[in-house]
């Protein structure tokens, strides 16, 4: 059954649908990531510089 | 070597709110050394291997002489047992140094399961064992880096799975650092998508413990394939050694990666795109036009990511270059990123068709491979072992000056391997295609084609020569400082308070700038859905995060399998098309025991001079009984795709006797113990009825298999006789030889499209393969 539902659908516009979401989610993933503060982004970037606990440990 | 206990200096002010009780923790380096190790063993073998086939290609009968041992070394055999030595042995190994090592120290805390971790590591290693017994021995399932049989495929999912990914997951579930490093989310989408590609890729009915029939047919098994094989690069040999060098670098460096949002978005637009372009290894070839430029189109959207990290990389050495001209570990990360860029660049340009029309089955891929295998991988591997030495064996790297020796001898080796490599395949390429002004080829002997670039393959050995001298100097160097180790390794411990769950104020708990203001409600919910908190808290919990990257891989790959799957029009079937003989079936497995898709191609594109050099372009019609296809990658011999008919089968038993025989200079190995080796009709059977389980239209041949076989069998060794050929090799009867069936699958390759249509009735629906439609066409010719 779910075999005839996939088939009776029509895919002919999936590469577009699909292009579409991509660009959606990367604007959205874009949008986000540069409303990031340098403060925060500072201390994320530097936690591979120590094997310890840096404190504070909570982004806001 | 003293090592202070270091104690980790807390505020207290944000610790009350979010930090439990004070834990002490250590380390596990044990099982980073383990896999360091391994990383440098298998290294010199795998590259001992691959430098094998190369002069193989040059000296094809070297191992003949060896007798029943040569049967176990031939290229085709041999090229497979190099691939996944140096993917899953050597990078393998590398990943898991990486992540082992890095992980707790960008958790804070030790793995979450000791017993998980040696589980994983011997697990692993009894996998590569397996590979390098059961690939010499033929037994492959002949798809590209998944070559492995069904067995040591559930061992490779259980050991990834259930040792591995759920210690790796536990790990980060138990963390005590709050936010999850970019490191931590190129290592969760390496978990959970080569999980998915190994399984749906490697979906399989058993013919007994070492033979399986792929699920998929045809061109929905090339396209399950090659979804894989893209992937297995990006998120086996992409994405880790990212997360590796987000990781290593700055710390070799000693100062922050360049841009932290540059990394992010890095990972996002590599999981997002990544995923869509492993059709751009299917152009021309019987997959949809629309797949296919799909592939293109998101192949080409990789450049922009891919700079982006190269960049990012090279960026955090700013103010630190001066350390590159002493630090050997340095020296070895640029030139990895280096040829991250550079192959990240190539990819994406071989993606267009154009392009790819020219570069494809050439020696150009095998150069594009190997700039990136060797350069990226290789390079940030050898730079990560050698910052890792000194730190895990507590004392002093036994040889700086050997360590810069290897950085140069092995870029020196890599460049002297590709140069040739890629002028070889951009000859290849171009006397393939090459017509005269009436429009013949120019180069109608396939031989000459080949004869032309064995010089090139010829300087190629000395540039593989030179990359293994390099990693034996790695093998040293390690030797020589794990022999100057202290007699017992110091253990820091470290202490720091338990991570309790987030209690801070919650993104919807935050005010709006917007609040009070003259603004529409749903302006303000905007506004706060536009301030990415809920993305921050993502970040932070690692089973949403992967669940959702996930999402992201399985979304991607549904677009493109389910219209590929389902849609009609995609894989008309051809009327004259029928199922293999059971001979021409045990033929088939023969076919793909030796490997032979690694030289021959059985994909007619739909170029002019393919088809004028090889005939009919091949349809997707055509390959609907093929568990697994073999359209190849790679052409050092000819294609086969319409070889039936072509040649006598005589003809052909004399060229696996000696290829020489018939193609002077031909670099065909010797098959003689085809010749030798009797087939054995009863399993037959077997083989026939798991095709028939998968849709293949047997009736008699259910019962009679065997006798079909042999009556097929005394036909061909009767024609092989009145051809001038004996009826005997030595003490086996030709018609019970493996070469008499391998021969019958030869025979019937690309015949069936312009057979005449015997009327019949129409089979019914249920008969047809699975996940194929009956449409009854008649194909043209």
């Amino acid at each position: 059954m779910l075999r005839d539902v996939l088939t009776s659908l029509d895919y002919s516009r999936s590469a577009e649908i699909a292009l579409g979401l991509f660009l959606l989610a990367f604007a959205l993933l874009v949008y986000g990531t540069l409303r990031l503060s340098r403060r925060t982004t500072d201390r994320y970037a530097s936690i591979p510089l120590s094997d310890r606990v840096e404190d504070p440990r909570d982004d806001n | 070597m003293a090592v202070a206990v270091p104690q980790a200096d807390h505020g207290t002010g944000s610790l009350e709110a979010s930090v439990g009780e004070v834990e002490t923790y250590q380390y596990n380096d044990g099982i980073t050394r383990m896999f360091v190790i391994a990383t440098v063993a298998w290294g010199v073998i795998a590259m001992t291997v691959g430098l094998t086939v190369a002069i193989l290609m040059v000296l094809p009968k070297l191992f003949y002489e060896l007798g029943p041992l040569g049967e176990l070394l031939t290229f085709g055999r041999l090229r497979p047992l190099h691939t996944n030595a140096t993917i899953f042995a050597f990078a393998g190994n590398a990943i898991f140094a990486a992540i082992y090592y890095s992980t707790q120290r960008l958790c804070k805390c030790r793995m979450w399961s000791d017993t998980l971790g040696l589980l994983h590591f011997w697990g692993w290693q009894l996998i590569i064992v397996a590979a390098a017994v059961t690939l010499p021995l033929g037994i492959t399932q002949s798809k590209e880096y998944a070559e492995l049989e069904w067995p040591i495929d559930i061992a490779i999912a259980v050991v990834w799975v259930g040792f591995f990914g759920v210690n790796f997951l536990m790990t980060l579930v138990t963390r005590r650092e709050r936010h999850m490093y970019v490191a931590l989310w190129f290592y969760i989408a390496t978990v959970v998508t080569v999980a998915l590609l190994h399984v749906f890729n490697n979906l399989v009915v058993p013919v007994g413990w070492f033979k399986s029939y792929s699920i998929y047919a045809g061109v929905q098994d090339a396209f399950m394939q090659w979804w894989y094989g893209h992937n297995a690069v990006a998120f086996f040999l992409t994405t880790p050694f990212l997360g590796l060098m987000y990781y290593f670098l700055p710390k070799a460096a000693e100062r922050p990666v360049f841009s932290y949002k540059l990394s992010i978005l890095h990972f996002w637009s590599l999981v997002f795109i990544y995923i869509w372009a492993g059709p751009h290894h299917l152009h021309y070839t019987a997959l949809p036009e629309w797949a296919s430029t799909m592939g293109m189109l998101f192949s080409l959207m990789l450049w922009m990511p891919s700079w982006g990290g190269m960049i990012n990389g090279l960026l955090t050495l700013r103010g630190a270059w001066h350390k590159v001209a002493t630090d050997p570990v340095l020296k070895f990360f640029v030139v990895g990123i280096t040829f991250y860029g550079m192959a990240t660049f190539e990819g994406p340009l071989l993606s267009i068709k154009s392009i790819n029309a020219l570069s494809h089955y050439t020696d150009w891929t095998i150069a594009h491979v190997h700039s990136g295998a060797l350069g990226w991988n290789g390079m940030m591997t050898f730079g990560m072992i050698y910052w890792l030495l000194p730190r895990l064996f507590q004392t002093k790297l036994w040889s700086v000056r050997m360590a810069t020796w290897h950085f140069w001898v092995g870029t020196v080796g890599i460049l002297v391997y590709i140069i040739p490599i890629y002028a070889a395949g951009l000859t290849q390429g171009l006397m393939w295609r090459e017509m005269d002004e009436t429009g013949r080829l120019v180069y109608p002997d396939f031989l000459e084609t080949v004869q032309t670039i064995i010089p090139h393959w010829t300087i190629r050995i000395f540039g593989g020569a030179l990359f293994l001298s390099g990693v034996v100097m790695l093998a040293i160097n390690t030797l020589m400082t794990w022999m100057s180790r202290p007699a017992v390794y110091e253990n820091p411990t470290y202490s720091a308070p338990r991570l309790l769950p987030y209690n801070g104020p919650e993104p919807a708990g935050k005010p709006s700038p917007l609040e009070g203001k003259p603004v529409l409600e749903f302006g303000k919910k905007v506004d706060q859905f536009a301030r990415m908190d809920w993305h921050r808290s993502w970040e932070r919990l690692p089973v949403k995060f992967t669940v959702l990257t996930l999402g992201a891989v399985v979304v991607a790959s549904l677009f493109e399998m389910i219209p590929t799957f389902l849609i009609r029009s995609n894989v008309p079937t051809i009327a004259s098309v029928k199922p293999y003989t059971p001979l021409e079936l045990a033929g088939r497995d023969i076919y793909v025991s030796e490997g032979c898709y690694n030289c021959h191609s059985q994909m007619i594109r739909p170029i002019v001079a393919e088809t004028k050099r090889y005939g009919d372009y091949s349809k997707p019609g055509e390959s609907v009984y093929d568990r697994p296809f073999q359209w190849g990658s790679r052409r050092i011999g000819p294609d086969l795709a319409r070889e039936g008919g072509r040649q006598s089968s005589f003809w052909h038993w004399v060229h696996f006797e000696d290829p020489e025989q018939v193609s002077p200079k031909s670099v065909m190995p010797i098959y003689e113990h085809l010749l030798v080796n009797e087939l054995d009709f009863k399993q037959i059977t077997d083989r026939v009825r798991a095709a028939h389980f998968l849709g293949a239209p047997y009736d008699r041949e259910l019962e009679e298999a065997p006798e079909m076989a042999r009556r097929q069998a005394e036909e061909i060794a009767a024609e092989i006789v009145s051809q001038g050929g004996p009826v005997k090799y030595g003490d086996t009867l030709v018609m019970n030889t493996q070469a008499v069936a391998l021969i019958a699958y030869l025979q019937r390759l690309g015949v069936d499209l312009n057979r005449p249509v015997t009327p019949e009735p129409v089979a019914e629906p249920d008969a047809a393969p699975a996940g194929e439609d009956v449409e009854v066409e008649v194909g043209g010719g």
